[in-house]
């Protein structure tokens, strides 16, 4: 029996999935769809940039967490310990660690930027309001991020910088409901290793699922309503 | 497909039979003006980039619908195909961005270094990083409450409800001062005034903070000093 050549493999594999589903026609549909020729303008690509960004830390985010370890207790904590460890010991480690820094501060920039754009374009106005308010939470989430992530370091600017936004939070009337919140960030009576613990959740479960469900709802807008006018 | 044929034609000449593709249909893609077919880069179903292709395009399949969208009334000249002509630019965007986060981690290490332990008995004033520093400054204007929690949480709802803020208190506003244009930015005058000076604001308490301890301004209350 005679090998079959891999092209002749692909093909047949392609004509096994349009016969199940009409998937070269939704290939088509995906990627030799017409955009306008304004959406060509540099400012349109914020949002692709923000995008980029977003996957950068996620790609380095794992690699980080591959080494990272969230546990606040003794002094030097292996939060710190581990931390300092990716820093100078892993190979590559200091570049993962700051290509996840600077992407994040990128991220910030760009997220503020884009949504700039989409002011400046009055790109948020009817039908795309929803999708403006997806934007607007998915900001939050970014700030939220870059929150939850600054104290994983465990060292002393990263514990007094998150004690005073705890306090912050701890403020929200009535009194046992800032006491709540505080109690529910904190995981104690203090910021300790509870605290880590449940930060790291956020950071790096909670939060990174809602922005992609976020960007997920964003692009289905975005994909439904088509690139806007400018004004 | 038989060798020859493949021969013949070239690769990237395939096309999928039109007849299995009738078995199902995807929903509502009513008259969209997709790019020719002579105009494509010659890349078919039987050719060796063909997954790469697909693996772009999953992307959008899983977004669903693309709806009827401005460019499917546009004349031809005022539109260009998604892959590659809109396509092209974004891999080099991640590329060079790469490079700039992977330069600014080799040369800007001063940002990454880490300080001692956290030791909770420590004396130490927190100063937070530059996307929280507007805040912080703005803590020191007046009760903790008010600044950290009631404006915040205003600015945030007004943000999230900006669309309709913007399309129905703005005009009917503008329309009883008797406001005709601005030219920028948009079409609001009321919102358009407000959102620009509420950037200019936190530019403001940002460099304020910058500006560090030393740098202080009088208040109501007396100097405040930057962080």
């Amino acid at each position: 029996m005679a090998i079959p050549h891999p092209r002749e493999i692909q093909v047949a594999v392609v004509d096994w999935l349009d016969e199940r589903y009409p998937f070269t026609k939704a290939v088509d549909e995906a990627l030799y769809q017409r955009v306008p020729n304004f959406a060509n303008a540099f400012y349109y690509c914020f949002g692709g940039m923000v995008f980029i960004l977003i996957v950068f830390q996620l790609l380095t985010g794992v690699l980080l967490a591959l080494y990272y370890v969230p546990d606040a207790t003794g002094n030097p904590a292996p939060a710190y310990t581990s931390v300092q460890f990716i820093q100078n010991t892993v190979y590559l480690g200091w570049l993962i660690r700051g290509v996840h820094f600077w992407s994040a501060n990128l991220l910030i920039i760009m997220v503020l930027v884009h949504m700039a754009r989409v002011y400046w374009t009055g790109s948020y106005r009817a039908p795309r309001e929803l999708n403006w308010m997806v934007g607007v939470l998915m900001l939050l989430i970014i700030l939220a991020l870059s929150l939850t992530g600054y104290l994983l370091p465990w060292d002393t600017k990263a514990y007094f910088a998150t004690e005073v936004t705890i306090k912050i939070a701890g403020l929200t009337p009535p009194q046992q409901l800032g006491m709540f919140v505080k109690e529910l960030l904190q995981g104690g009576p203090v910021v300790g290793p509870p605290t880590l613990q449940r930060f790291f959740t956020l950071h790096v479960f909670v939060l990174p699922a809602l922005i992609v469900l976020l960007m997920y709802v964003h692009f289905r807008f975005i994909r439904a309503h088509g690139i806007s006018e400018p004004l | 497909m038989s060798d020859k044929k493949i021969e013949n034609d070239g690769p990237g000449a395939a096309v999928a039979a039109p007849k299995e593709v009738q078995i199902v249909e995807l929903d509502g893609h009513g008259g969209h003006t997709l790019e020719p077919e002579w105009k494509r880069l010659p890349i078919g179903p039987d050719h060796i980039l063909y997954p790469v292709l697909v693996g772009l395009a999953l992307f959008p399949i899983l977004m669903g619908d693309a709806g009827h969208h401005l460019a499917d009334d546009m004349p031809d000249e005022d539109t260009h195909p998604f892959f590659p002509d809109h396509f092209w630019p974004y891999p080099i965007i991640a590329v060079v961005m790469l490079i700039a986060v992977g330069v600014l981690s080799a040369f800007v290490q001063k940002n990454l270094q880490l300080e001692p332990a956290a030791d909770p008995r420590a004396v130490t004033i927190p100063r937070p990083d530059w996307y929280f520093l507007f805040l912080f400054q703005f803590l020191k204007l007046g009760p903790e409450l008010i600044m950290s929690q009631v404006i915040p949480g205003i600015v945030v709802g007004a943000l999230i409800l900006f669309p309709f803020i913007d399309g129905i208190a703005g005009p009917r506003m503008a329309r009883r001062l008797g406001w005709k244009s601005w030219p920028v930015p948009g079409r609001n005058i009321i919102t358009g005034t407000v959102f620009v000076l509420g950037l200019l604001y936190v530019a403001f308490l940002e460099f304020w903070a910058l500006a560090g301890p030393n740098f202080c301004l009088p208040y109501f209350t007396g100097p405040v000093c930057g962080a």
